[in-house]
């Protein structure tokens, strides 16, 4: 009976009690503690700041790129015109970014054209054709591309898959381009997303129930309907994510599109045509110009440009699997 | 009958086609899964290619017995005309990679086990969790430029080893706090509740049961994140500098790093053509140590799957 009488008094001084003796009470729970305790506590606070520290970073991350760009926003020659304004020529201080958001949608429109469907493709195959024995082996190596670094992808698409486009594929529709174009980008970064996409869309087809595809099978569908029809559209939350996180790779590549779509500063009109992509700009000129305020804030505001867009893909991505929750109560 | 007469058995097109002359709604179902087949060979194909041509030419590089090749590659610095090895790269890599780990595998493990296990779910644990997704989807090149902003500008630390590592360690705490948690969550609650019955305090539950249990998922997730990094070159070009010798200093122009994926880049980007051999090789180098870390990351997940399953 005086046990529980003490549990309720303990209970109703930590419910009423105000704001300094609540914040006393960690130091008098340390004070009171045995060794144990005592480590029990520290390694609490030894946790927390780790925690809160990879949290702060992203507002880090958003803050000096806000602070760095607002150099240009604020400026009369610049202001947030620049998004629609296609000169760029740091000479005469003019700094229109259109040129290099055209660019990367172009070329990420032509990656997601490319690995979208492929990706999709092979992720049926990989969850629902594929014999047993092939498939970890297919899985693997489809993780290890993921792994090789985009400086690899580079130097390989900067000197085989560039000859290719040169000599081979624009002969052929009567161009006389040099190779470093919209296309080889657009190429070499379908191949660079094609694993994000199968490896996701492989994940969201698994978790579909197998119940589900032997009630469409029993009904008398075919395997390739079935897949299509049934796991497919059950699968679509987790599709559509893999898709919009292959998006955000594919603006934020930087390496290997640098060194193959030609870096001009023109809207491409043709696949031929080289173009210049926003992660490129900041590669290239960010070592000349920081000493400059205008050019370097006009290149932060490219970076600052770059993130919200990744943040809103992510965003974008939160919402597909939500909805596949929502509707669908797996994924 | 022998194993060759099964094996053709199993290969043996003709059930499939007797199948897919039965109607058109058959022969669709049949070109729709060769269709398919094809595709997964098209997206396997780059990697071999890849492969292929990186080791073709970088072969010699690595593997061969002539001047600044094989061992010497790795141990001897570039020289007059680059002719030399890529010692710098290949320390410049490694010394970059061990600062990045000591920095941010702790800040992140130690991160995600406060999130996972002294934090309720609601609504700050999923903020929490976004950000590290955020984070994980920020361009490497975002990342060169923030930590040009504030590690080389704002703090005053210079291009260096230093600056370089530390932005390596802001890419590598997302991938590790995620797949920590994911660890940390693959725990059976009945592990905690057992320890905390036998009167073990929160913090040596969480660091001799909790933490123990989880570790080979820890690991993967660690290897994962230095493979990952390790290729990067986008945000070393603006933190990191480039140097032909190893970096003697802990800040100003003598902590200048190279690093492999950088060093691959400017041999390319370099006129005389030998130096595409160079690029290669180092290619090859950089490919197969992170593969390997890849592969190590790939056995240690599969065991633990194997075992929990």
């Amino acid at each position: 009976m005086s046990n529980k009488n003490e549990l309720i008094t303990a209970d109703d001084e930590t419910s009423d009690s105000d704001f300094i003796s609540r914040l006393k009470r960690p130091f008098i729970d340390f004070n009171n503690a045995d060794r144990s305790g005592r480590v029990d506590i520290l390694g609490r606070l030894g946790l927390f700041i780790p925690a809160v520290a990879s949290t702060l970073i992203i507002v880090l991350v958003l803050a000096f790129l806000w602070v760095e760009s607002a150099t240009i926003f604020g400026d009369p020659s610049g202001g947030i015109g620049i998004i629609i304004n296609p000169t760029w020529d740091p000479n005469r201080d003019m700094y229109g970014i259109a040129v290099f958001i055209v660019g990367s949608l172009m070329c990420t429109g032509l990656a997601i054209g490319i690995a979208v469907p492929l990706g999709i493709g092979g992720a049926i195959f990989l969850s629902e054709f594929c014999p047993m024995r092939l498939r970890q082996p297919i899985k693997m190596i489809v993780e290890m591309m993921a792994a090789i670094p985009s400086i690899v992808y580079g130097l390989w698409a900067f000197l085989v898959l560039v000859p290719v486009v040169k000599n081979n594929i624009a002969p052929i529709f009567g161009s006389d381009s040099n190779g470093l174009s919209l296309l080889a980008g657009g190429i070499i970064l379908a191949i660079m997303l094609l694993p994000t996409v199968v490896t996701i869309s492989n994940d969201a087809l698994q978790t579909v129930p197998r119940s589900l595809r032997e009630a469409s099978l029993a009904l008398g569908a075919t395997q390739s309907e079935t897949s299509r029809k049934i796991v497919l559209s059950a699968a679509l939350p987790g599709v559509g994510a893999a898709v919009v996180l292959s998006l955000g790779r594919a603006v934020g590549e930087t390496m290997a599109v640098l060194m193959v779509t030609g870096n001009s500063l023109q809207i491409p009109y043709s696949l031929f045509d080289p173009t210049y992509v926003m992660t490129s700009i900041i590669t290239n000129q960010l070592g000349y110009a920081f000493v400059f305020p205008l050019w370097r804030s006009a290149l932060f505001a490219v970076g600052l440009i770059l993130l919200i867009m990744s943040i809103c893909f992510t965003l974008t991505a939160k919402l597909f699997i939500k909805w596949g929750m929502k509707t669908r109560g797996y994924i | 009958m022998s194993t060759l007469e099964i094996l053709l058995q199993k290969i043996d097109p003709r059930p499939g086609f007797r199948e897919a002359r039965k109607s058109r709604r058959h022969f669709t179902d049949y070109v729709f899964k060769i269709l398919l087949g094809i595709v997964m060979v098209v997206i396997i194909s780059p990697f071999f290619l890849v492969l292929i041509e990186v080791a073709s030419a970088g072969f010699s590089q690595v593997f061969g017995f002539g001047q600044g090749q094989g061992i010497e590659f790795f141990t001897t610095f570039p020289g007059a005309g680059l002719l030399g090895g890529i010692r710098n790269a290949f320390v410049g890599t490694i010394e970059l990679i061990a600062i990045a780990s000591a920095v941010g595998i702790p800040l992140s493990v130690f991160g995600a086990v406060y999130i996972n296990e002294y934090t309720r779910p609601g609504i700050s644990r999923e903020v929490i969790e976004f950000t590290s997704d955020v984070l994980a989807g920020i361009p490497s090149i975002v990342f060169g430029a923030f930590g040009f902003a504030f590690l080389v500008d704002f703090l005053h630390l210079g291009m260096g080893l230093v600056s370089g590592s530390l932005t390596l360690a802001f890419m590598m705490i997302p991938t590790v706090l995620r797949t920590t948690q994911e660890a940390l969550r693959q725990v059976p609650m009945s592990l905690r509740e057992a320890s905390l019955a036998l009167g073990a305090t929160k913090w040596s539950t969480t660091w001799n049961v909790t933490l123990r249990a989880a570790f080979p998922g820890v690991i993967t997730g660690v290897l994962l994140a230095i493979g990952r990094v390790m290729g990067e070159t986008a945000p070393l070009i603006f933190t990191a500098g480039n140097s032909l010798s190893v970096p003697t200093e802990l800040t100003g122009p003598g902590s200048w790093v190279a690093s492999m994926p950088y060093t691959i880049w400017a041999y390319v980007s370099d006129p005389r053509a030998y130096l595409q051999d160079k690029a290669h090789g180092t290619a090859l180098a950089l490919m197969m140590m992170v593969l390997a870390i890849d592969l190590v990351a790939n056995l240690i997940s599969r065991k633990v799957t194997r075992r929990l399953v």
